[in-house]
């Protein structure tokens, strides 16, 4: 018992320590650091490139690295980001910790080329190498072990002495309290912040240097301190320290306890207890979600003097009638003429891309119009594949039957998902969904007939009306039949957008309490959101796993769905079209090939970033201004993209992470221009044409008053 | 009163936007040192958004806000607070989750020198006794009254060259009101420049000085106290036709 004791203890402490630096960020600026662990991760390799790469000693290496750079490191990220998104949508928030989340890891691997995506590595602990060894009460405790829940100890007796008894501490209460009522007594808001974003980082880093030693140094253990100080804040809701501090002890110790046994035999039937340890988090997350439902709301003062700095003008009034089809059929006429000038494996990635703009846009319905940032998306996408896949091999099926079985299927676990969840608002529905999906990960997906120790199930093309879909035969047929499904779908999320469903939707993104007065059922439309979003998502889910021939975990993990999340968001969230080039984007981006080409996509990609979508159908496009820019990039990616690819050229280790570092900064900069940057440039032009008018405006009201 | 010294507060063309629509046009202002300045008008005249842009919590769209000789437009609400100006508003400017006497150390933290932090919270909670005795009780749980003490307890132990005193009345039982007006006394006689926004017009045309009375976002009258009789303000105040 006791060693599963002490590994409790160690791993509670890890987490103590780190949830602390999140709650303190949230509490001081209402933003939910997603990135918490990649900060963690980014002051863990510099300590070890300090002592393993330039022969640092520990003890210097860590005072640096936690003292030093961690405090600068959560400065910057706070001037550059964390400032500008107290007062941005809670999807927007979401996103862009979700791009650091993305981005530092990689910028830590290009900085610090000693260690590469995969690897794991230990570091050197502060305890000495090899650790000395003690005895307390029979256990063996290595010095490694005891410097941990030492310094988690004094991080917790010295926050108190901090937070309690000293001005500084005194100053960020009440700052936390109310930062306008701070304003008013003369304290200045964003230094608060700005020194909670410094202590918070400090946080990360130190659990990020006493984790190392134990675990090393990968992506997934940084990601496992990530979820447990996210279960822990849910415990401490949010913004108790000592519930939070509480909490990942006990998630730590349940977790370390767990280790003792392999399976739970009830006598009757025996369980593996293998999806155990991993779901914990998860499961106290759950229930304390629910447990906490409608306690508490995500509620802070909105500050004036922070509000957006840049005015913003109105987007141009739709097109009617016959001009609004215009922007629909260019897009269709592009996609349809896609294997005209592409080869064979490029039409392949297209496809894909295509199949996961059809998943996306269920996105476009639950985060687009109905304003809930939903993280189980995912996992119903991955119910669509499994139960297509299952059916249409194991029990034959014909393809295309299987894959609207599959949305089907999907339906009712959205529901269920919605009823228990969708009370919660924000940040918390976010949470929840999260943990539901781990959950169904670890319980369900988790399972050998599912699994299949990762190859997954096999899944055919479909084979109808005697078109042949197939890989040898029917690479362009299977392409038109995804491109013609996708169009359906999007005119179904189109036309719910326009329904009373869509209406009710938009009006409560603006106020939900204003809508419930008018006398509408919002539960109702919410509900209708979540079920068309979960047919959808496991319509696309199925699509996705055909057009790669194998329904299969490692394309539905959770976290991948975050990403997906993020890059829909990036490209437009409202627009049907960016749910689209987000799917392609992300098929021609991810898969690990060394090719240069990739790059140039990517960085053409972005620059055709989702305004493009809000250009077609817009009339400002009809501008001379706003055609020439669309027609431009247009021009410019297509050029790129056919002449680019075929470009080879072997790339290094560090040019590899780039992509990925591209996609983070564009989370960073959707924190500083939530709409774009096309948006950016029409709503200047816009903006001077409103300021000649009311300079008019008021000559004429001054020429009338006197 | 020596009216000729330097006026605390000069207000010059001020004007305040939310986006596209205009809440103050153009309004000038001046508060001598000692005064109490009225602001009356009815709903939506513009009175809380001058008093924003004056203490910083707005930034004013233009026009200029000087005091004391220093031109403070645009400046933060927290360098103007730590200029010596108290703004109250009628939301209670408290921390509820922080205690009485934690609040008190955090509201006079830049109104006294730092020596005299530590006498000036006892001071404010000698002051309102009630407040003394609940010295460690979270201001949150205190009642709306024992809360607006609060507020003038930070006013008259570190009397500040301005204070914005924005519907202090509203809502308080009328005992509460008489308690809020004394207290305004003291810190006029302290040699405080008060500038007054009420909705008690009676009242506050009694307390002083001059009055000013904004009508859609514009100044409409503006003169000596008691020169505003009834029937005047009544005539401004009066629906909006």
């Amino acid at each position: 018992m006791g060693p599963y004791i002490l590994s409790g203890l160690v791993l509670g402490s890890i987490s103590a320590v780190s949830v602390l630096g999140l709650v303190l960020t949230y509490s001081s600026s209402r933003v939910f650091n997603f990135a918490h662990g990649a900060m963690a991760y980014f002051i863990a390799v510099l300590y070890w490139w300090l002592t393993d790469d330039q022969g640092w000693s520990v003890w210097p290496a860590a005072i640096v690295s936690v003292l030093v750079v961690a405090p600068l490191l959560g400065l910057f990220l706070w001037a550059i980001v964390f400032r500008r998104l107290t007062h941005a949508t809670p999807v927007v928030r979401f996103v862009s910790t979700v791009g650091l989340w993305v981005a530092i890891p990689a910028l830590a691997r290009i900085i610090f080329p000693i260690i590469s995506a995969g690897s794991d590595v230990q570091t050197r602990g502060l305890g000495g190498t090899p650790p000395g060894q003690f005895d307390v009460l029979g256990v063996t405790v290595n010095w490694n072990q005891a410097t941990v829940i030492i310094g988690a100890a004094a991080v917790a007796v010295g926050f108190t002495i901090l937070m309690r008894f000293t001005p500084l501490g005194l100053m960020t209460r009440a700052a936390v309290d109310s930062p306008r009522v701070a304003a008013i007594a003369g304290i200045n808001p964003s230094a608060i912040t700005a020194i909670s974003w410094m202590l918070g980082t400090m946080l990360a880093g130190l659990a990020g240097v006493l984790l190392s030693p134990l675990l090393g140094i990968s992506e997934i253990q940084f990601t496992l301190l990530l979820v447990v100080s996210l279960a822990a804040a849910v415990l401490g809701r949010m913004t108790s320290i000592p519930l939070a501090f509480g909490g990942a002890m006990a998630i730590g110790m349940i977790q370390g306890l767990s280790e003792k046994w392999e399976s739970a035999n009830l006598g009757f039937v025996e369980f593996s207890l293998d999806g155990f340890k991993p779901s914990v988090p998860f499961v106290l997350m759950l229930i304390a979600l629910l447990a906490y439902q409608g306690l508490r709301r995500e509620q802070f003062e909105v500050d004036l003097r922070a509000g957006p700095t840049e005015e913003e003008v109105a987007p141009a009034a739709r097109l009617t009638g016959w001009k609004a089809a215009i922007g629909p059929i260019a897009v269709a006429l592009v996609l349809l003429s896609v294997p005209i000038w592409l080869n064979d494996f490029w039409i392949g990635v297209v496809s894909q891309g295509v199949a996961l703009g059809v998943l996306f846009l269920t996105f476009t319905v639950v985060t687009g119009e109905g304003g809930m940032v939903s993280l189980a998306q995912v996992s119903l996408a991955g119910i669509g594949a499994f139960t297509a896949a299952k059916l249409a091999t194991d029990a034959e099926w014909p393809v295309w039957l299987a894959l609207l079985a599959g949305g089907a299927v999907a339906v009712p676990i959205g529901l269920l998902l919605a009823g228990l969840t969708l009370r919660l608002g924000g940040l918390y529905l976010a949470l929840g969904t999260l943990a539901f999906s781990q959950l169904l990960r670890f319980t369900v997906f988790g399972r050998d007939d599912f699994d299949n120790f990762g190859s997954g199930v096999a899944i055919d093309r479909p084979e109808f009306l005697g078109i042949d879909f197939s890989i040898s035969g029917g690479r362009d047929n299977f392409y038109y039949l995804l491109v013609i499904v996708f169009m359906v779908a999007a005119l179904v999320v189109v036309n719910l957008r326009r329904s009373t469903t869509g209406l009710v939707l938009t009006a409560m993104r603006s106020s939900e309490q204003a809508a419930a007065t008018t006398g509408i059922s919002i539960l109702r439309s919410k509900l209708i959101a979540f079920g068309t979003s979960a047919f959808i998502a496991g319509l696309g889910g199925g699509l996705f796993a055909v057009s790669f021939g194998r329904a299969t975990n490692v394309s539905f993990e959770v976290l991948v769905g975050i990403v997906w999340l993020a890059i829909v968001v990036t490209w437009g969230v409202r627009s049907v079209l960016g749910a689209l080039m987000a799917g392609i984007l992300y098929v021609v981006v991810s898969p690990p090939t060394d090719k240069l080409s990739f790059i140039f996509v990517i960085i053409v990609v972005f620059a055709m970033m989702g305004e493009t979508a809000r250009l077609i159908g817009s009339k400002a496009i009809y501008t001379a201004r706003g055609a020439l820019l669309g027609v431009g990039v247009l021009a410019v990616g297509i050029t790129a993209i056919v002449l680019l690819l075929p470009v080879e050229i072997e790339l290094s280790e560090k040019a590899k992470e780039v992509p990925t570092l591209l996609f983070g900064l564009g989370a960073v900069f959707l924190a500083r221009q939530p709409r774009g940057v096309l948006f950016d440039v029409m709503n200047r032009i816009r903006l001077r044409q409103l300021q000649r008018e009311r300079q008019l405006a008021d000559g004429a009201t001054a020429e009338a008053a006197t | 009163m020596n009216s000729a010294a330097e006026p605390v507060l000069v207000v010059g063309g001020l004007e305040v936007r939310y986006g596209d629509a205009r809440a103050v046009f153009g309004v000038d202002l001046e508060a001598p040192a000692g005064h109490v300045v009225a602001v009356l008008g009815p709903n939506g005249a513009g009175k809380s958004s001058l008093a924003a842009a004056i203490t910083g919590r707005v930034p004013p769209a233009a026009g200029k806000v000087v005091l004391a000789g220093h031109d403070v437009t645009g400046k933060s609400a927290s360098s103007i607070s730590r200029m010596g100006v108290a703004y109250v508003p009628e939301e209670r400017a408290i921390f509820p989750h922080l205690t009485v006497q934690d609040n008190l150390r955090v509201l006079l933290r830049f109104a006294v020198p730092r020596d005299d932090r530590a006498a000036a919270v006892e001071r404010a909670l000698e002051m309102f006794p009630i407040l003394a005795e609940r010295r460690r009780q979270q201001a949150g749980t205190l009642s709306g009254g024992e809360q607006q003490m609060l507020a003038l307890a930070r006013v008259l132990a570190a009397p500040p060259t301005l204070l914005v005193a924005d519907e202090m009345s509203l809502g308080l039982a009328p005992r509460l009101v008489d308690l809020v007006f004394e207290s305004l006394e003291k810190a006029r006689d302290e040699g405080v420049t008060i500038l007054l926004i009420e909705q008690y017009v009676e009242r506050a045309l009694a307390f002083a000085n001059e009055a000013v009375i904004l009508r859609r976002g514009r100044v409409v009258w503006r003169g000596p106290a008691v020169d505003a009789h009834a029937e005047l303000v009544a005539g401004y105040l009066g629906s909006e036709g």
